[in-house]
């Protein structure tokens, strides 16, 4: 073992209190709670089928086998895909499953939280109706990351914005069941999924800021014609400043239900408490102040400040492996009791017919790779290789699409009956794992030929072309029709995906299903306080956002141009 | 000569395998950047 051990005292009293606390008053999610939590998974699982489908097409359109029909544009579609799978699905089902997880293990929401989160609940719905309206309208086909000078009507940034501060009441929401328990609990380590909650939540709002101010103070008076003009350079600075931040928002919750809830279905233990907060500390402020790591080709920041935020990216690298690290050992010390020999020889024994494991599995395995591309990504002046080509986009079809989304997948398999009171019986959950491994193939296929075709040098964000019959355009074909085949088994699987879902939340035999939170290893040493003292590690956080970000802003705004009139090309 | 038996409970895989991917990482990284020298 390598944790550090405390005597078998203080060890034995301090699991054998976790257990009867469980026990006696944390087993479910409070059923009104729960209301509020199934409300955003209807809405992140509509957004994955509608999403899903606007991805069906746009690999058919880059196939160059099929045109849209009714005047429908290529950049509509790809902002669609963009918006509802990087920004709804993902936000709506963070703040569903961070909802059930605080009422699961700090206990159910007062009524004051409750109705703050609906509130945030109905402003983001209002906000990506309104979004996703002008989008149908075609007035809004700036893709997900809603660049200047491209200009979008009004109304869609308002709606992102409500989305925004809709989620920032429903993480005061959140804090406040946390402070709540603190109170109620002086001088104990809170309960981990909580802390990751909050810390997941800190550091989101910290990243917003940056958006809300790209939004606020330039694109929305720009769109709504008070000013002519917008600082291109500034407005993508905000941007990333939030847009890396961003990233960990989706990958911290997937971590959530990695470090804690994977534990509690194979029948193990959470290899060290202390080691998950520090990771989850470390994410938080590392996550900020790195976003330059998406401008390298940007003329306007000084080659300095690349090379500072480089670095920082690169420092990632130590709670991702700190994270491969405990999973590893959690899977092999649970493996060793089940039998297992040799040095790999516990990884059979892992329960792989499961699909609340097996599905969150591939997503860890995908992560490999992913987190590998990411790298080379970050690697400055190699980024030079990949930039703007579609290796990005198979990059993140990698992390988000797969790491993170098959993981929430593999969570809604147990929380949705959870939350409805049903079974995930043993046909749902064959099922389940059909979608997992369906996943697996159409992602390889998919994403393995982005990789390809952008070492090859082919553009992303673009429809298809042949480049005027380019002899370099025409090497990218194959690989675009193998997205196409990629895609199509991924769309498959998405339907299956619904299916399952749409049977638990209303068809699925009654019943109860457990919401599986970890206990921590026997042996495992008591948790610091520093790690959960939020003052500390957010004057660190603010700190390197101040050290990574003054210089470049004051420099940007200093030199700024004339700036842009806003574009519509679509 | 020591009579202990050789114990089971260890964590030499869970080393094998974050070992594993760090060489994963250097591996991806190394022939990106023959391609990078090659083409810059």
């Amino acid at each position: 073992m390598t944790t550090a051990v405390t005597s078998k005292e203080t060890v034995n009293k301090i699991n054998s209190s976790n257990i009867s606390f469980t026990k006696n008053n944390l087993s479910k999610v409070d059923k009104k709670d729960a209301k509020l939590s199934l409300a955003h998974i209807y809405v992140a699982f509509t957004a994955l089928l509608l999403g899903g489908l606007a991805g069906l097409l746009q690999v058919f359109v880059r196939s160059g086998q099929f045109k849209l029909p009714f005047g429908i544009g290529y950049y509509q579609v790809l902002t669609v895909h963009g918006v509802l799978l990087g920004l709804i699905l993902t936000t709506f089902f963070i703040m569903g499953f961070q909802f059930a997880a605080i009422s699961r293990t700090a206990g159910a929401f007062s009524n004051t939280q409750r109705k703050l989160g609906w509130i945030g609940f109905w402003l983001m719905t209002i906000g990506t109706i309104s979004a996703a309206v002008m989008v149908l309208l075609n007035e809004a086909s700036v893709l997900y990351t809603f660049y200047a000078p491209l200009q979008a009507h009004w109304i869609f940034y308002l709606g992102l914005t409500l989305v925004v501060v809709g989620s920032w009441l429903e993480c005061l929401a959140q804090a406040m069941r946390y402070a709540q328990w603190r109170r109620e609990n002086k001088g104990q380590t809170s309960p981990l999924l909580t802390f990751m909650v909050v810390v997941n939540n800190l550091m989101w709002f910290v990243a917003t800021l940056g958006v809300a101010a790209e939004v606020l103070f330039q694109l929305l008076p720009w769109s709504l014609g008070f000013v002519e003009r917008i600082d291109v350079l500034l407005s993508r600075t905000l941007f990333w400043y939030f847009g890396h931040a961003l990233v960990y928002f989706w990958l911290l919750p997937a971590y959530m239900i990695w470090y804690v809830v994977i534990p509690k279905v194979i029948g193990g233990k959470i290899f060290s408490d202390a080691l998950s907060r520090l990771s989850f500390m470390l994410f938080l402020i590392l996550s900020v102040p790195v976003g330059i790591h998406h401008q390298f080709t940007e003329p306007g920041i000084d080659g300095f400040w690349k090379f500072l935020q480089t670095v920082l990216t690169f420092f990632v690298v130590v709670p991702s492996l700190m994270t491969a690290f405990s999973m590893f050992a959690t899977f092999e010390l649970r493996g060793r009791e089940l039998g297992g020999k040799g040095v790999l020889g516990w990884f059979k024994n892992l329960p792989w017919k499961d699909s609340r494991f097996l599905v969150p599995f591939i997503g860890m395995v995908a992560f490999i790779p992913g987190g590998a591309g990411g790298i080379v990504n970050a690697s400055y002046q190699m980024n030079e290789l990949i930039h703007n080509t579609i290796w990005v986009t198979g990059h993140f079809h990698l992390t988000v699409a797969t790491a993170v989304v098959l993981t929430y997948f593999g969570a809604a398999y147990w929380l949705i009956p959870h939350l409805t009171g049903r079974k995930l019986t043993n046909k749902l959950n064959n099922y389940a794992n059909v979608t997992g491994i369906m996943w697996a193939i159409g992602m390889f296929i998919m994403s393995g030929a982005m990789h390809i075709a952008g070492l090859l040098g082919a553009p992303r964000r673009s429809e298809f072309s042949t480049y005027g019959g380019s002899e370099q355009a025409t090497e990218w074909i194959s690989y675009q029709i193998a997205q196409a085949v990629g895609g199509t088994i991924l769309f498959i699987a998405i339907l299956l995906i619904i299916g399952v879902v749409v049977n638990l939340l209303w068809f699925a035999p009654k019943g109860e299903e457990e919401f599986p939170v970890g206990e921590v290893a026997e042996g495992a040493g008591k948790t610091p306080a520093i790690l959960e003292n939020f003052k500390v590690w957010g004057v660190i956080l603010v700190a390197l956002i101040l050290i990574a970000y003054t210089i470049p802003i004051i420099d940007i705004i200093r030199n700024s141009p004339l700036g842009s009139v806003g574009y519509k090309f679509w | 000569m020591s009579n202990q038996k050789k114990s089971d409970d260890n964590l030499k895989g869970t080393l094998y395998a974050t070992f594993g991917i760090g060489i994963v990482i250097i591996v991806v990284w190394a022939l990106c950047f023959n391609l990078f020298i090659d083409r810059f």
